[in-house]
């Protein structure tokens, strides 16, 4: 179906996020791995997720960095206006954590419960919101980013592990990333769920304290995927090809020993010049060969796998689970069980990302889905 | 009632001007907020009957989030595009519930703007609502069926067989399955003048 015929200077805009997970995007471009694909990519970074989807669903963007569920809530016209749009190769698992404040922190602390584990922060928050309630003070206020992302659904869960329902024990809203730290500090909040560097940057800052990472509440979980309109991918397989095949590059160089101090510093000058690249960097680092994975992942709540593990492989089932807990909370009221089948069959396309894999001689999973979430509750 | 504006903006220069646009049309403002403040809160305290932000401002997340909830919300938002961004502001103009216009409003142009944003997005909505739930299910189940009667007809299914045969196709089509119907049933229009019979493989494809 597609020709070998080499791509000459097609001319792409693709959006992503100040986060330290557009990362593939940025080092795609100084490694010159879009030019060598053919591509001539224009980054244009986004203020907020609501702006990349309506440049993504308009055309101003023919690709971008987009929450896991975005192609699935944009297709069904959930998010925006209905535009479909598809995504065949995941660029991250994990990146996320859950920070609270400091002052929070340590008024649980003196309330006498022991902070050890995530799930124990968890469990004691549900204490501490409940007393909260008896007490007859305001509820606390917690935010994630847009409506549709895995940090509010990953915040929603921690949240009812430890006992507390989202919508009516606790304030929730949506605050775009780089607010995030900001707002803590402030008072405003007092806690969130946000993608790196922005919980390092709350804990460098002294502002606040990361209680579980992404990898706590769901291992190896999908993060970001690349997200195309799935007119535009049709009109242009080639260059979408070549698209996956330069950002699956970069992925498998982000995750080679020794290259991200020198991906922060290219995210630092690129698209996060306002936080210190030290903090970047922490938030970027790989596990140490010498280190368990559990250690690591103590030290490191937001643990960023852009290769490792098949990561980039587009699992129907990883959609799926984040399906899963939209439906938990009501969040897809109305829509029929085979139509949300459909769709995340239309939306989620690794018939797509075989052919970009199996051309860079990636070995690829041959079948779509696999069980998703069978581990052990948050922080056991 | 007069109708209430919030704005949200970091450029108090243009924010002001705007107020005062918006006060001379008539229109009552809330509160000029930037950045620094809790959103969330204000807008769930003062309620406003639309809201104007720059395009450019990460609160934009803030706003959507209100806007799912939708419990005083959604409210129409007027973006406000600083860039030369005309395709942006011409394609969003459809959308219906945001309405993108150009940096540099006129003040003469306010009134119109804030009261077109509040018409297209009430009409918007009522549209939304109505059509969704009642016509479009009616409509889709209808053409479902008629597809699941042509499946009987032309394979000799049963009526849950049939109905798992459409299941399956609309699955291997990434299609939703209302819209394999209404491809079937107009291929069958387009072959058959109406008659069921032969409509199945001509709707079906491959597959």
């Amino acid at each position: 179906m597609l020709s070998d015929a080499p791509l000459n200077d097609h001319q792409l805009t693709l959006g992503l996020m100040p986060l330290n997970d557009a990362a593939p995007f940025v080092v795609a471009e100084q490694l010159g791995f879009f030019q060598e694909e053919g591509l001539s990519v224009t980054l244009k970074w986004q203020p907020s997720w609501a702006a990349l989807r309506d440049d993504l669903q308009t055309g101003v963007l023919q690709g971008a960095q987009m929450l896991a569920l975005m192609p699935l809530t944009s297709t069904l016209g959930l998010d925006g206006r209905a535009t479909p749009v598809i995504s065949a190769m995941t660029l991250n698992l994990g990146g996320n954590a859950i920070t609270l404040s400091r002052a929070l922190m340590t008024r649980l602390a003196e309330e006498g419960h022991v902070l050890d584990s995530s799930l124990g922060i968890a469990c004691a928050l549900g204490e501490h919101v409940r007393q909260r309630r008896q007490r007859g003070e305001a509820p606390l206020r917690l935010a994630s980013v847009h409506p549709f992302s895995s940090h509010r659904y990953l915040l929603r869960y921690w949240l009812a592990a430890g006992g507390i329902d989202p919508d009516s024990q606790v304030d929730m809203r949506a605050v775009a990333p780089p607010l995030m730290a900001a707002q803590l500090a402030s008072g405003i909040l007092d806690g969130f769920c946000v993608g790196e560097p922005w919980n390092s940057l709350a804990s460098a800052q002294g502002m606040g304290q990361v209680v579980a990472g992404s990898h706590d509440i769901w291992r190896f979980g999908q993060e970001k995927v690349l997200g195309v309109r799935e007119d535009w991918a049709q009109q242009h397989p080639l260059a979408h090809q070549a698209l996956i095949r330069s950002l699956l590059r970069a992925c498998a160089w982000l995750d080679r020993p020794g290259n991200r101090q020198q991906a922060a510093s290219w995210l630092h000058d690129e698209g996060l010049p306002e936080v210190p690249l030290s903090v970047i960097a922490h938030g970027l680092e790989d596990v140490d060969v010498e280190q368990s994975v559990e250690d690591y992942q103590q030290a490191n709540a937001g643990w960023t796998i852009f290769h490792r593990y098949a990561a980039n492989f587009p699992w129907r089932s990883h959609t799926r689970w984040y399906v899963s807990q939209m439906q938990r909370w009501g969040h897809l009221h109305g829509i029929s069980e085979h139509d949300i089948a459909a769709t995340l069959t239309r939306c989620v396309r690794p018939d797509l990302y075989r052919i970009a894999a199996r051309s860079l001689g990636l070995v690829v999973p041959a079948v779509d889905e696999r069980s998703e979430g069978n581990h052990p509750a948050p922080g056991g | 009632m007069p109708v209430t504006v919030l704005i949200v903006d970091v450029r108090s220069e243009r924010s002001a001007a705007l107020e005062q646009a918006l006060l001379s049309a008539g229109f009552e403002v809330a509160l000029r907020v930037d950045e620094r403040e809790d959103l969330h809160a204000l807008v769930e305290l003062h309620q406003p009957d639309a809201v104007i932000i720059d395009a450019d401002l990460p609160s934009r997340d803030t706003l959507e989030h209100l806007g799912q909830l939708g419990r005083r919300y959604p409210k129409p938002m007027i973006m406000l595009a600083s860039e030369d961004a005309p395709d942006l502001v011409r394609e969003a103009a459809g959308a219906g519930v945001s309405a993108y216009v150009v940096d540099h409003v006129m003040p003469a142009m306010v009134r119109t703007m804030v009261e077109v944003a509040i018409t297209s997005f009430e009409a918007h909505r009522a549209l939304k609502g109505e059509l969704n739930r009642t016509q479009t299910t009616l409509v889709q189940r209808r053409s479902v069926d008629r597809a699941k009667a042509l499946v009987m007809e032309s394979r000799g299914l049963g009526e849950d067989a049939a109905y798992q045969y459409l299941r399956k196709t609309a699955m291997n089509r990434r299609l939703a399955l209302h819209e394999l119907a209404d491809e079937m049933l107009k291929a069958t229009r387009r072959t058959e003048g109406g008659c069921s019979g032969a409509g199945s493989s001509a709707g079906s494809g491959r597959h």
